[in-house]
C-alpha cells in the first residue's frame, strides 16, 4: 500500500483514521449540544460547564494524550502493562470501598477535579496485558496452563466490573479477551469449548432469572434484572399473583421500558433525513429522558435528528475507524501490535454494536457508552487512548 | 476499498475478524433501515399520538339577515378568563421546593404526588384569587375542579369565569400586569341583538360539540360548540355552523402546553338572508303585545301576496334565544315549557286552529262559483235549523235581508250556510285542496302542521248536512294555521295564485368578496291555481273592503290613507262535553285595495272577537307599513328592548 520507505525519525500516522475520528468528534460535540440545551436550566449555566464545552474539553486532552501515546513504542508500553493491569485491578476493588454512587451504581473515584471510571480504564489495561501475554511463542499457547492463565486475566476484571454493578462494561472484557485469543492463535479447541461454556453459562443465567422461582434465582441487582426482563418482554409477575399484582408488575415493566420505546420513537420518527438539528421533539419535550439523551441514548437524538442518512454516516465514520484498525492490524510489525490492534477494534466494536444496538432494540439496555459520541470524560478518554494504541502501531508498523 | 483489500489478505484470522465487524455493521444498517425508513410511519404516528393534542375548534357561526341585511342573529365578542397551567409550572416547583417534607423522609409516591398535587392547587388558587380581588367578585375554584382538569385536560388553559360584561373586563384591563398564568381570551359568541326578536323564526342553539361529516372526527379535546335546534337555526345548521378547524397543541413529556398550531382553519358559516322585513316583524311582534291585557297567546303574519315572501311571522309570548347561550338554566326551562303559554311554539304555523269565520272567503268563492248571484237577498231569522241537527246554529248578525255583501261583512252564518250547502260540499273542499289546506307549505319543516282538511273521500262517506254547515262557517272538521291563512288571502289578492311562502331568499358566505357561490332560493312558481273566475275574486276583494270601510265586523281596521280589505273570524271553542270555553279570533286582510302588496293575518287564542282583539292589531301593523312607505326605512339596527 504504502510504497515509500518510511523514516523511523518521521512516522507518518494514518490520516484515514484521524479524519473518521474527527468526524465522529465533531458529530459528537453538535450533538451533545443539542441534546443538552433543549432544557432552559442548562441554556442559564455558565458556558464553561455546559456539556458540550466539557466534552470539547475532553477532546482536546483525549487527542495529547493521544498524541503522546505515540511517542512512546508500544512495546515499551507493553512492558509496563502488567502494572497497569495490577494498578486497575486495585482502583476497582477500591471502587466499592471509596467510590461514589451515581445512579444508583457505584463506578466513579472522585479525584477532586473529576470522577473517574476504572471500569473503562480497565478494558484498556486489559487490552495491553492480555496482548502482551498472548504475544509469546505460540507453542506455548497451545498449553492448557497458558489458556487457563488467560481466562484468569478475563476473569478477574469481569467480575469486579460485574460487582459495582456495571453489566455492560464488563460484558465487554467477553468479545475483546475471546477475539485476542482468538488471533493469537489458541487453538481454536480450547475457544470453541470457551464460547459453548459460556453460552451456556449465560443461556443458564437468562433462564434461571427470567423462569425460576424465586428462591431458586441467582441474586442479581434488581435493576439489571428488570432490563433482563424488559428485553424479553416479561412482565416478572408470578403465575399466582392477584390481577392488581400483575398490573403493577405490568406497569413496572413499562416504566422501565420507557426508555428504549422512547429511542425507538426518535429513532423511528426520524426517517429518511430527520427533523433537523435541534429539531428533535423527544428530546426537546422530555419524552427521551434528560439524564440518559446525551450519553447512553445520544444516538437517538442523532437519528431522530438526522434520520437514516445521519445514522448511516455514523454507522459509516465507526466503519472506516473498525476497518482501518484491522488493516492496521494486518500491518503492525510483530503480534503484539496486531493483538493490540485486534484488541481495540473488538472494543470498539462491541460499543458500538451494543449501544447502537440497544436505541433500536436489537440489545437489552446496558449502560455501554458510544464512544466519543455519548458525553462523558472517562468514555472519551478512554476511547482516544485506544485510538492511540491504533495510531501507535500503525506508527511502528513493518516496512 | 478498505473492506475488500482485507478480505483479499492471507490471515485468515484477520479476515475473518472483517467479516464479522462487516457483519455486525451490517446488520445495525439493516436495523435502522428498518426502524427509520419501514416503519417510519409507525414510529411517527406513536411520537405524534403521545406529544400531539388536537383541539375541535368551533366556526364563527353565520350571520341570519332580514331582507334588508339587517343582522338580527349575529356573533360578539365573548370575555373568558383562562388560566394557563404551563406558565405555572416554574411557581409549581417554587411552592413544592418551599414546601415540600424536609429531604430524606420517608414518604410513598401516592403521599408524594398528594403532596405535590397541593403546591399546584395552592399556586393555580393563588392566581385565581387575585383575579378574584381585581374583579371585586368571589370565584368558585375547588382543588376537585383542578385536579379533574389537570388530569384531562392539561393541554388546554382552565377557563375560571366565562362571559365577562363590560365593566369586569375594564377592571381586568386596568391592573398593568395580569396575575401569573392568567388570560384574558376572547371568542366568537351567537348574540341576538333584538332579544326574543323573531324568536321563533331564527330558532335557537343548544350545546355540541360533535363533528360533522367532513370535519376531522378524532379529536383529543373539543372546544364549546352549538347546533341549531329550530327555526332557521336548525333547519339552515349545516350552512350557517361553517366548517370546524383543528388546532395541535404540541405537549411535553408530562403533559403540559408547548405550543399551538392550527393545523386546519374553522371555515366560517355562511349568512343566510331572510324574507322577513325587520321594520315590519317589529311592528307586528308589538301590534302582537297590544291585542289584550296580559300574556297574549297569538300569531302575526305579513305576506307579500305577488311572491309568497314572508315578511313578519310573529308569534306571542316568545323566549330569548340568548338565554340559551352559553346553557339555559332550569328555571327559565321550566317557563319556556309552560302548559299553557307555550313560548316555544310558533303559533303562526306549528299549531293549528279553527278558522271561523274568516273561512267564509272560501265559502264565498264556492257560493260565487256555483253561480248564486250574489244580489239575491236571503232571510236571516237569527238563527238557522239544519237537517239533521236539533238546535239550531245561531246567527250573530242581526234579523233581515241579507245579500252576499251584507251577508259578508255582517259575517251572516244563515246566508253561508244555507248557500254555502247549495254551492255544495265538494265545491267547498275542491277550493280548500287547491289552497291545499292540510297540508304543510315546507316552510321550517321541523315547526309546521299542516291542519286538518276534509277529503273528498270523507264527505261521501258518513258525512251529514251539519258537518257541511259547520265547515261552512269554517268550524267543525278543519283546522288551518295563520300562515295557510296568509297564503288563502294572497290567492285573493294576486287573481288565484296559491304560492309557496317563501322565508329564505338566499345563503351567501360570509365573506362577500369570497368566490364562493351564492345560493338562491327564488320564488318558486305557484303551487295551484284556485281556478276561479276574476269576477269572484274581484266581489270578494270588495266585500272584504266593504267589511273594513263601510261599518262590517272588521271596521277596527280601518286606516286612513290605506284602503284595507279583511274579513273577522271568532271561532268557537268547545271542550269534549259541547261546552263553549273561549274564542280563537282571526282577522285576515290584504291593502291596498287598487292593487294589494301586503296580507296581514292576526290570530289571537282566548281574545273577545275577532272585529275586536284582531283587527285593531292589523291596523296597527298597516299603520307601521305605511309610515314605512312615506317616511323611509329607519337605519336603526335591533336592540334589546
Amino acid at each position: 500500500m504504502i510504497s515509500f520507505p518510511i523514516n523511523e525519525r518521521q512516522p507518518k500516522v494514518d490520516w484515514l483514521l484521524i479524519c473518521a475520528l474527527l468526524g465522529l468528534m465533531i458529530i459528537g460535540a453538535f450533538f451533545v449540544y443539542s441534546a443538552t440545551m433543549a432544557s432552559e436550566s442548562a441554556a442559564l449555566t455558565a458556558w464553561y460547564n455546559q456539556a458540550w464545552v466539557r466534552q470539547i474539553a475532553w477532546y482536546i486532552i483525549g487527542g495529547c494524550g493521544m498524541g503522546a501515546l505515540c511517542l512512546v513504542d508500544y512495546r515499551i508500553l507493553a512492558r509496563w502493562s502488567l502494572v497497569a493491569y495490577v494498578i486497575t485491578i486495585l482502583c476497582l476493588i477500591a471502587v466499592p470501598i471509596i467510590g461514589v454512587d451515581r445512579f444508583g451504581a457505584r463506578r466513579w473515584i472522585d479525584l477532586g477535579v473529576f470522577q473517574f471510571q476504572p471500569s473503562e480504564f480497565a478494558k484498556l489495561s486489559f487490552i495491553l496485558a492480555m496482548g502482551n501475554f498472548l504475544s509469546r511463542p505460540l507453542d506455548e499457547l497451545k498449553l492448557m496452563r497458558v489458556f487457563w492463565k488467560a481466562i484468569g486475566m478475563i476473569a478477574l476484571p469481569f467480575l469486579l466490573i460485574m460487582k459495582e454493578p456495571d453489566l455492560g462494561s464488563a460484558l465487554i472484557l467477553l468479545p475483546v479477551g475471546l477475539t485476542m485469543l482468538f488471533v493469537a492463535g489458541v487453538p481454536p479447541r480450547y475457544i470453541n469449548t470457551l464460547v459453548g461454556a459460556s453460552g451456556i453459562l449465560v443461556a443458564l443465567i437468562l433462564i434461571d432469572v427470567l423462569f425460576a422461582p424465586p428462591q431458586w434465582q441467582i441474586k442479581l441487582e434488581d435493576y439489571q434484572k428488570r432490563r433482563l426482563l424488559t428485553y424479553f418482554g416479561i412482565d416478572g409477575a408470578s403465575a399466582n399473583a392477584t390481577p392488581a399484582q400483575k398490573a403493577e408488575a405490568r406497569r413496572a415493566q413499562r416504566n422501565y421500558s420507557y426508555n428504549v420505546d422512547q429511542a425507538l420513537i426518535s429513532v423511528g420518527s426520524g426517517g429518511l433525513t430527520g427533523k433537523g438539528w435541534r429539531d428533535g421533539t423527544q428530546n426537546a419535550l422530555g419524552y427521551l429522558p434528560r439524564a440518559v439523551a446525551h450519553n447512553d441514548f445520544i444516538f437517538s437524538v442523532i437519528a431522530e435528528e438526522k434520520g437514516f442518512m445521519g445514522s448511516v454516516i455514523v454507522v459509516a465514520l465507526y466503519s472506516v475507524v473498525l476497518f482501518t484498525g484491522i488493516r492496521i492490524a494486518g500491518q503492525a510489525r510483530d503480534r503484539l501490535g496486531k493483538l493490540l490492534a485486534v484488541g481495540v477494534v473488538a472494543m470498539l466494536f462491541s460499543h458500538v454494536f451494543i449501544n447502537i444496538g440497544m436505541n433500536i432494540r436489537l440489545m437489552p439496555v446496558t449502560g455501554v457508552p458510544l464512544p466519543l459520541l455519548s458525553y462523558g470524560g472517562s468514555s472519551v478518554l478512554c476511547s482516544l487512548i485506544a485510538a492511540g494504541i491504533l495510531q501507535n502501531v500503525y506508527i511502528h508498523r513493518r516496512s | 476499498m478498505i473492506v475488500f483489500d482485507q478480505l483479499k489478505k492471507n490471515d485468515p484470522y484477520l479476515r475473518a475478524l472483517t467479516l464479522a465487524v462487516l457483519l455486525g455493521m451490517g446488520i445495525l444498517v439493516a436495523g435502522l433501515w428498518w426502524v427509520q425508513i419501514i416503519s417510519f410511519r409507525h414510529y411517527t404516528e406513536n411520537q405524534k399520538s403521545q406529544s400531539f393534542r388536537t383541539v375541535r375548534i368551533p366556526a364563527i357561526r353565520g350571520k341570519i339577515l332580514d331582507r334588508h341585511h339587517l343582522a338580527i342573529a349575529e356573533n360578539r365578542p365573548s370575555y373568558n378568563v383562562n388560566l394557563y397551567l404551563d406558565e405555572l409550572r416554574e411557581e409549581f416547583k417554587k411552592e413544592w421546593s418551599r414546601t415540600r417534607p424536609p429531604r430524606g423522609t420517608k414518604m410513598t409516591l401516592a403521599q408524594r404526588r398528594a403532596l405535590e398535587a397541593q403546591a399546584r392547587f395552592r399556586v393555580a388558587s393563588n392566581s385565581v384569587q387575585q383575579v378574584a380581588t381585581i374583579l371585586q367578585q368571589p370565584i368558585p375554584f375547588t382543588f376537585e375542579d383542578f385536579m379533574k382538569h389537570y388530569a384531562s385536560q392539561l393541554a388546554l388553559p382552565l377557563p375560571i369565569l366565562i362571559n365577562l360584561d363590560q365593566q369586569q373586563v375594564a377592571r381586568l384591563l386596568e391592573g398593568s400586569v395580569n396575575p401569573p398564568g392568567i388570560d384574558l381570551d376572547i371568542h366568537p359568541t351567537r348574540y341576538y341583538p333584538g332579544g326574543s326578536f323573531a324568536a321563533h323564526v331564527l330558532g335557537y342553539l343548544v350545546r355540541d360539540n360533535r363533528s360533522l361529516e367532513g370535519e376531522v372526527a378524532d379529536v383529543n379535546f373539543r372546544l364549546p360548540d352549538y347546533r341549531g335546534h329550530v327555526g332557521i337555526e336548525g333547519e339552515f345548521d349545516a350552512e350557517l355552523r361553517g366548517k370546524a378547524g383543528v388546532k395541535s397543541v404540541l405537549v411535553n413529556s408530562l403533559g403540559y402546553r408547548q405550543s399551538e398550531n392550527v393545523w386546519m382553519p374553522a371555515e366560517p358559516g355562511k349568512n343566510v338572508v331572510l324574507t322577513i322585513d325587520a321594520a315590519i316583524q317589529q311592528a307586528a311582534e308589538s301590534a302582537l303585545q297590544s291585542a289584550m291585557a296580559g300574556s297574549v297567546r297569538g300569531a302575526a303574519v305579513v305576506m307579500d301576496p305577488h311572491t309568497g315572501d314572508v315578511l313578519a311571522l310573529a308569534s306571542s309570548p316568545a323566549f330569548d334565544p340568548n338565554l340559551f347561550i352559553p346553557r339555559i338554566t332550569t328555571e327559565e326551562w321550566k317557563r319556556l315549557s309552560d302548559e299553557k303559554l307555550k313560548p316555544q311554539i310558533n303559533r303562526a304555523m306549528q299549531e293549528k286552529y279553527m278558522p271561523g269565520s274568516i273561512f267564509k272567503v272560501v265559502t264565498g268563492l264556492a257560493v260565487l262559483e256555483a253561480g248564486i248571484d250574489p244580489n239575491e237577498k236571503i232571510w236571516n231569522p237569527g238563527h238557522i235549523r239544519v237537517p239533521g241537527r236539533n238546535r239550531p246554529i245561531d246567527d250573530l248578525a242581526h234579523e233581515g235581508e241579507y245579500d252576499f255583501k251584507k251577508a259578508f261583512i255582517k259575517s251572516s252564518n244563515t246566508y253561508f250556510i244555507s248557500n254555502g250547502i247549495r254551492a255544495g260540499i265538494e265545491r267547498i273542499i275542491g277550493l280548500g285542496q287547491k289552497l291545499h289546506l292540510g297540508e304543510r307549505t315546507g316552510l321550517l319543516s321541523s315547526q309546521e302542521t299542516g291542519g286538518d282538511f276534509p277529503k273528498l273521500v270523507d264527505v261521501r262517506r258518513g258525512w251529514i248536512a251539519p258537518d257541511t254547515a259547520y265547515i261552512c262557517i269554517g268550524q267543525g272538521r278543519l283546522m288551518v294555521t295563520p300562515l295557510q291563512m296568509a297564503v288563502m288571502i294572497s290567492s285573493i289578492a294576486n287573481g288565484g295564485k296559491v304560492l309557496w311562502p317563501r322565508l329564505v331568499q338566499r345563503v351567501e358566505p360570509a365573506d362577500p368578496n369570497s368566490d364562493e357561490t351564492v345560493i338562491e332560493f327564488p320564488t318558486k312558481p305557484p303551487r295551484n291555481d284556485l281556478g276561479v273566475s276574476q269576477r269572484t275574486l274581484e266581489i270578494t276583494r270588495e266585500a272584504m273592503l266593504a267589511d273594513v270601510e263601510e261599518g262590517g265586523t272588521g271596521k277596527e281596521a280601518l286606516v286612513p290613507g290605506m284602503r284595507i280589505g279583511g274579513k273577522t273570524g271568532t271561532a268557537q271553542i268547545t271542550d269534549p262535553r259541547g261546552q263553549l270555553v273561549g274564542h280563537t279570533t282571526w282577522f285576515a286582510s290584504c291593502a291596498p285595495f287598487e292593487r294589494p302588496r301586503w296580507v296581514v293575518v292576526v290570530m289571537v287564542e282566548e281574545g273577545s272577537s275577532g272585529g275586536g282583539t284582531c283587527a285593531p292589531v292589523a291596523a296597527k301593523i298597516y299603520r307601521a307599513i305605511q309610515k314605512l312607505e312615506t317616511e323611509g326605512r329607519p337605519s336603526v339596527a335591533l336592540n334589546t328592548p
